[in-house]
């Protein structure tokens, strides 16, 4: 891919570029598709879309090779779902409540109310009896990393001098703590997953290590407080959740034409592999014997974190599997989480507001289809 | 009593011109949240029918609505004059309920939010003691599960986490590890050895009591471990290793109180000491996994050996070593189990003078007054019993004026740690070459 950065040309000399500006998308005309194993490789064309694969899937193609070496395509195929253990049959209504991008710490904080209120909600503070009661068959929150906001990531600490900085507390600082005061909040009401996103204090290949204990003080005496990796996989009631923070998502967004984001998290799943542009465009830690991002097990529930809108699907696969993929939208920005109805599969989105002066009905921010 | 929180809320309201929401009225006067919002109702109400003052309020509005053939959940907070507005887009209207009272009319929400922070900060612990969902489990756990838990966590984590390129306990470990002193560990190795005997539950409880210490030293469990596998083979024993057993020494000496063994601990301490080998900027190690085990010892041993800095490298018999450690072990051993175990050990020191102590000349200095009516200084030779933990014992006790090491608190840490350079510099010099001892004595 031209578009794509390359380290070595932004360094060479005889090119003599700057670095590349970041981009939205870093797919072109130029493109091309070359299907490749450890011995060869050779340049696809025909009924394959160049624009949707991304490197690093594994396919199988059907087709023949022309005289001038390139092969065209008649059919491929993906490795399809993995094989998957039916979730057991639950009596009463059961739900996970997802939630990701809180967005903690930055600048401007209209988020917060948004926040306070679902908290509310979900330890059963909010809302009449018949409210309270439902939100009582919440048996696990799980957010979807991003918790801090981008702007925490500021480092400033790098380009001004010193004495500028030095008693300058680094944005995360103050952000953590109040993470931490929300999470007490929630743990001592019912368990809580929390997995690290791309704007979080903790290393940036995937996989992502949980955030440390020693940030959270208040919330992490509670058992119930389970600091998570990322990408994810959780045994909830008997129903595997499996997800990740979104980077992956994201990752193969910028590098192929497809746009939404639970086309390619269905595109993934179909890929049996979590993130397959890893380490190519994704940092990743280089794994050597085995890689652990394939999908040995099918999931029940399939998320991803951070996405720009809510948007879930029922796949159903060849063997009778039954997945239901989730986007989690953005917090900080859509006032939505989703709440996943363990017994039947079902998802729901719940939005938040609160009324602002600068409009005169309250700022909807609920988008679901 | 009705009326009682109907004064209360006019109160804030009126006179202290607050923003009251259910949440703050529930968790100033202690009541349910349910209770506060019906409180909040019935003042609206009871005020509203009096008319005397200009009253705003915001509720809660929630339900279901559609959304593109998606019914979603929605939870709003609303002014008074949106309220109906937004019932008759929901679908369905789960609840309505009061979210706060306040005398000026509110054009932005933002408030609420800064009200209900501040009130959950000052209740922090307490949060959800008036909500109305109750989760069993969420108990805060205490201090000890705590560290069970995290030690349960250390140890399986090398294990799974392969991806991890360096573990959190033993990058703790492996950084402050130093210059290894292969040589004169050689030289107290073959020493070690008849320690050997010492039961592997000596070391146990040893980590046990430092467990509880601190989490930095948390590595040091772990990396103890390790000096037990060095006495059952490898050559280039270290310091560390040397110190391990002198405690292991003391321990054994006071075996009665150490005995109360768990297996768990044991399994716990075994464990870390499989902790693959992290420190491979040290090619003159052997590659054992043990041996750069117990290089992660050297941080705390690198605490012990300052202390100690003065103290040569022994070469006399294991018992001189032995009084030395009770009282690393008294500074480091802050909780109190460990204190308990402390206690005997350094009792023990007097228990172990029965073996090291014996008689000695010792050129002491005597004054009198003779018939002249001068003071005469005489230096004689004097037989006298003498341990060497005795002595320490002694001094370490003059000095913290506290004979019981036990109940020493933590701020006596650093006077305990004078002292016991002191006392294991005396000790030394003692311990070791009796003639400067007398030296010193002369003055």
């Amino acid at each position: 891919m031209e578009l794509q950065p390359s380290i070595l040309r932004e360094i060479s000399d005889e090119h003599n570029l700057l670095p590349q500006p970041a981009r939205a998308k870093y797919i072109s005309e130029t493109d091309e598709l070359i299907l490749e194993d450890e011995l060869q490789r050779i340049k696809l064309e025909g009924k394959i879309d160049r624009d949707k694969c991304v490197t690093g899937s594994v396919i199988a193609i059907y087709g023949a090779e022309r005289n001038d070496g390139k092969f065209t395509v008649e059919d491929f195929c993906m490795a399809d779902l993995p094989p998957q253990t039916p979730r057991p049959v639950l009596s009463s209504d059961r739900f996970v409540l997802l939630a990701s991008g809180l967005g903690l710490g930055s600048s401007h904080a209209d988020s917060m109310l948004g926040l306070q209120l679902l908290i509310d909600m979900v330890t059963g503070q909010l809302g009449d009896q018949g409210e309270q009661s439902g939100a009582a068959n919440i048996s696990r929150v799980l957010l979807a990393g991003n918790l801090l906001s981008q702007s925490t990531q500021d480092k400033d600490a790098s380009t001004k001098p010193k004495y500028l900085t030095k008693k300058t507390q680094a944005g995360s600082v103050e952000a953590i703590r109040l993470l931490d005061e929300l999470l007490l909040q929630l743990v001592a009401s019912l368990p809580v997953d929390v997995m690290p996103g791309q704007y979080d204090p903790t290393n940036y290949t995937l996989p992502q290590q949980p955030l440390h204990r020693c940030m959270f003080p208040l919330s992490s005496v509670y058992p119930t407080l389970q600091l998570a990796s990322n990408p994810h996989i959780a045994n909830i009631d008997g129903v595997r959740f499996l997800g990740t923070s979104g980077q992956n998502v994201l990752d193969i967004q910028k590098y192929s034409s497809m746009e939404s984001h639970l086309e390619i998290l269905e595109e993934t799943l179909r890929l049996r592999h979590l993130a397959p542009t890893a380490p190519d465009t994704l940092g990743c830690f280089p794994f050597y014997q085995k890689d652990p991002f394939i999908l040995e097990e099918c999931p029940h529930v399939y998320f991803s974190g951070n996405a720009t809108t809510f948007e879930s699907k029922l796949v159903k696969g060849p063997d009778g599997q039954e997945v239901l993929l989730v986007t989690i939208p953005e917090f900080s920005s859509t006032q939505t989480a989703c709440l996943v109805n363990l017994r039947t599969l079902e998802c729901e989105p719940v939005s938040f507001s609160a009324f602002s002066a600068n409009d005169d009905e309250e700022s909807e921010m609920n988008i679901s289809h | 009593m009705d009326e009682l929180y109907l004064d209360n809320i006019d109160e804030f309201v009126n006179d202290h011109d607050k923003i009251v929401t259910y949440k703050w009225l529930s968790l100033t006067l202690g009541v349910h949240v349910n209770t506060a919002k019906q409180m909040l109702y019935h003042y609206l109400d009871h005020k509203r029918k009096e008319s005397s003052a200009q009253l705003h309020a915001t509720y809660l509005v929630s339900g279901k609505f559609e959304d593109n053939g998606q019914t979603g959940h929605k939870v709003s907070v609303v002014k008074e004059d949106q309220l109906e507005d937004f019932k008759s887009k929901m679908s369905l209207v789960v609840s309505v309920h009061v979210y706060s009272v306040q005398k000026a009319l509110l054009k932005d929400s933002g408030p609420l939010y800064s009200v209900d922070y501040d009130a959950v900060k000052d209740n922090l612990k307490n949060c959800t003691k008036f909500s109305a969902i109750r989760c069993a489990s969420a108990v805060p756990m205490s201090s000890l599960e705590l560290q069970q838990a995290r030690q349960i966590h250390q140890v399986p984590a090398p294990e799974p986490e392969h991806k991890k390129p360096a573990m959190n306990g033993e990058a703790n470990a492996s950084k402050p590890s130093t210059k290894p002193q292969k040589g004169i560990m050689g030289m107290f190795a073959s020493k070690a050895a008849p320690k050997n005997q010492d039961n592997v539950k000596d070391i146990k409880t040893e980590q046990k009591e430092d467990t509880p210490v601190a989490e930095a030293p948390k590595s040091k469990p772990a990396a103890k471990a390790n000096p037990m596998m060095n006495f059952f083979g490898t050559q280039t024993a270290k310091k560390p290793d040397k110190t391990e057993k002198k405690e292991e020494a003391a321990q054994s000496s006071s075996s009665a109180e150490v005995q109360r063994q768990s297996s768990q601990p044991e399994e716990k301490r075994e464990a870390p000491a499989v902790q693959p080998p992290k420190d491979t900027k040290k090619e003159a190690r052997s590659k054992s996994k043990r041996v750069v085990d117990s290089d992660s010892e050297e941080e705390k041993m690198e605490k012990k050996k300052r202390r100690r800095i003065k103290k040569p490298e022994p070469d006399s018999s294991d018992e001189d070593v032995i009084p030395d450690s009770p009282q690393q072990m008294k500074t480091r051993e802050l909780s109190p189990s460990p204190e308990k175990e402390v206690e005997p050990v350094s009792h023990s020191p007097s228990g172990n003078s029965q073996k090291t102590r014996k008689r000695r000349r010792v050129l002491k200095a005597r004054t009198f007054v003779d018939d002249e009516g001068c003071i005469v200084t005489e230096k004689c030779y004097e037989s006298e019993s003498y341990s060497e933990t005795e002595d320490d014992v002694q001094a370490t006790k003059q000095a913290s004026k506290d004979p019981v090491p036990a109940k020493r608190p933590a701020s006596h840490k650093p006077d305990e740690k004078k002292s016991q350079k002191k006392t294991s510099a005396n000790a030394n010099k003692g311990s070791k070459q009796a003639s400067i001892m007398g030296f010193f004595q002369k003055k």
